[in-house]
């Protein structure tokens, strides 16, 4: 029987409200997003692995026991990025060096969305361990831009926002290490989180950069945004960078009054080149917000010049160090050539390991290399520390600091890939939040004249994910809202 | 800096990644894809990234504590108490391998 296509497109408040009702089985809700799965797939190319059977019985077992409204997501499907474990899936992380890879145990995110109640669909697709900013670097297939299919969804978190963006799920889970879930919820028209570093386990995540890598959620509004994030974040003895402090308890939120609110904007961010379409949109949206009775106001973060040479020098080093684990023994692709230890080693990562992967393992194995440690590495730590503070001291003086997203909108497939330094300058709105640590919330502002979304991101002070969920609300509140993202090529 | 095809070499080699052109497999974008393993084409890719890099030399950080993590309260070393392993014996972490023998991982001979 048909799904009502109605069910895939409620945000989480509404399907919470209908399922509590007794409207309609979390089977029907689930069921819904699955047939938009199947309808959109082949346009979007969204999914790495689509959960069909296990997500329909993980529905059936919580229909059979009845609505628990003591479990926040209960019966609501939600995709997760595939490099979080999940059991009876693999996980591929976008790389053939994974193809195939069953994990034997699950994701502290996955084990804490099911204990909410939530409902895994689909694994998404990404950049290959998460590295790029589009998704033309998954070893498997790109994935499109619902509001251009023409178009990239950004990245590395692009088959979620896609996903989400065009009613795949109702949430889902992404990791942003360099802006890896704020872009693509920006080129997608969703909202995106970027928790403070250590507030949500990185158990049963694969790594790319561990001291940047932190899990987020994305969703069609903030409210669903904060709904997902509440359920995972807080304190986990198995990762030893997760955060001992309490998390916030986010059952109620109340956005702030304009009047009063005064926001920092970063002129190294905004006085650069930007898409025309983008300016506009940009330029109207701080617009909207002074009419609100924002206050905006430029300041200078002159590290920030920096932030992209000590981002790639770090997520490069830390990159080489976690992918060093792929060498055709453990897991993962093995050559079938017959040689002796060092040649099974370096054939099985040759081959395994797609190509940005590997440039990225060598940049980080000469910024580590000795020589070139103080030079690069340690260098790029200590510009990392400047520019933390500078982060600290602008959020002393100001609510939260507005930056845009992306200078450009999503773009024509190809543009970048063989010009890796461009596209990496790209990433320079992004990136140094994830220096910093700190949670940033990326929303959408408008729509350009090319039919496609442009994004802008509050960021706030360290464990304050409450307060700046809460003024994502009232800018939401002040932006114009999105229509349905067309799923065409335009 | 700029980095030449012998020293593009000898990082790969750290690496533990092959640059020759005639390294089986040759570093496409997957198992058995040939072409983009050339020392040549690595180095000038190398440089021009790692010259861009070079902008950090323009910041003062003389004094300046390197920050490695942005943790500020790291979590304190757990009890020493054997857990189980995920699931059952942990005979599961063996599932992923390509090869084992019997209960081990398995390698070519190295002595």
């Amino acid at each position: 029987m048909a799904s009502d296509p109605r069910l895939a497109r409620l945000d989480l408040a509404q399907a919470r409200e209908g399922l509590l009702k007794g409207d309609f089985t979390s089977a029907e809700l689930v069921g819904a997003a699955l047939d938009r799965v199947a309808e959109t797939e082949p346009a979007l190319q969204a999914c790495l692995c689509v959960l069909g059977d296990q997500a329909l019985r993980d529905a059936a077992r919580l229909d059979a026991g009845g609505p628990d409204p003591a479990m926040p997501l209960w019966g609501v499907p939600v995709s997760v990025k595939d490099v979080f474990l999940v059991r009876g899936a693999p996980t591929t992380a976008g790389s053939r060096m994974l193809e195939g890879y069953m994990p034997g145990f699950e994701a502290e995110v996955v084990t804490r969305l099911r204990a909410a109640g939530a409902v895994i669909t689909a694994k998404t697709n990404l950049d290959e361990f998460a590295m790029g900013s589009s998704t033309e670097f998954s070893a498997f297939r790109p994935t499109r831009n619902p509001w251009n299919l023409g178009r990239v969804p950004g990245g590395s978190s692009g088959g979620c926002a896609a996903g989400v963006a065009a009613f795949q799920a109702a949430g889902g889970f992404g990791t942003d290490t360099g802006g890896s879930i704020r872009q693509p919820a920006a080129l997608c028209g969703c909202v995106g989180l970027k928790p403070t570093y250590g507030r949500v386990s990185r158990y049963g995540i694969v790594a790319y950069g561990s001291s940047l890598d932190q899990a987020g959620p994305m969703a069609r509004n903030v409210r669903d945004c904060a709904r997902l994030f509440a359920a995972v974040a807080g304190p986990d003895g198995r990762d030893s960078t997760s955060s001992r402090v309490p998390p916030e308890d986010l059952s109620a939120l109340s956005p702030p009054e304009a009047k009063g609110l005064r926001l920092a904007l970063p002129r190294e961010l905004w006085e650069g080149s930007f898409d025309a379409e983008v300016g506009k949109v940009l330029d109207s949206a701080k617009g909207l917000l002074a009419s609100a009775g924002i206050s905006l106001e430029t300041v200078g973060m002159p590290s920030l010049r920096f932030s992209v040479a000590a981002y790639y020098v770090i997520a490069a080093a830390e990159a080489s160090t976690n992918l060093a684990r792929y060498d055709g023994v453990r897991y993962g692709y093995r050559t079938p050539s017959k040689g002796d230890l060092l040649s099974l080693y370096r054939e099985s990562r040759t081959a395994g390991l797609g190509r940005e992967a590997r440039r990225r393992i060598l940049l980080g194995t000469f910024a580590l290399s000795s020589g070139y440690y103080d030079a690069y590495y340690r260098k790029a730590a200590q510009v990392r520390r400047l520019i933390r503070d500078e982060y600290a001291r602008t959020l002393e003086e100001y609510d939260f600091i507005l930056a845009p997203v992306s200078s450009i909108p999503a773009w024509p497939f190809g543009s970048f890939t063989e010009d890796p330094l461009t596209q990496y300058q790209l990433d320079v709105m992004t990136l140094p939040l994830n220096l910093a640590g700190g949670p940033g919330l990326s929303l959408p502002a408008g729509l350009g004249g090319d039919g496609l979304p442009v994004g802008v991101q509050i960021m706030g002070p360290h464990f304050r994910e409450k307060a700046l969920l809460e003024a994502g609300i009232l800018l939401e509140g002040i932006f114009p809202r999105l229509p349905e993202p067309p799923l065409k090529a335009l | 800096m700029s980095v030449d095809p012998k020293a593009a070499k000898a990082i790969a080699d750290l690496a533990r990644l092959s640059l020759a052109p005639e390294a089986a497999g040759g570093g496409g974008d997957g198992p058995g894809s040939p072409g983009a393993g050339e020392p040549g084409r690595v180095a000038g890719e190398m440089s021009k990234i790692v010259g861009y890099m070079e902008i950090l030399n323009e910041c003062e950080t003389s004094g300046v504590e390197p920050m490695y993590s942005p943790m500020a309260d790291p979590q304190p070393p757990r009890e020493d108490i054997p857990r189980e392993a995920g699931e059952g014996s942990g005979d599961w972490i063996l599932d992923g391998a390509p090869e084992t023998f019997g209960r081990f991982f398995s390698v070519p001979r190295i002595f």
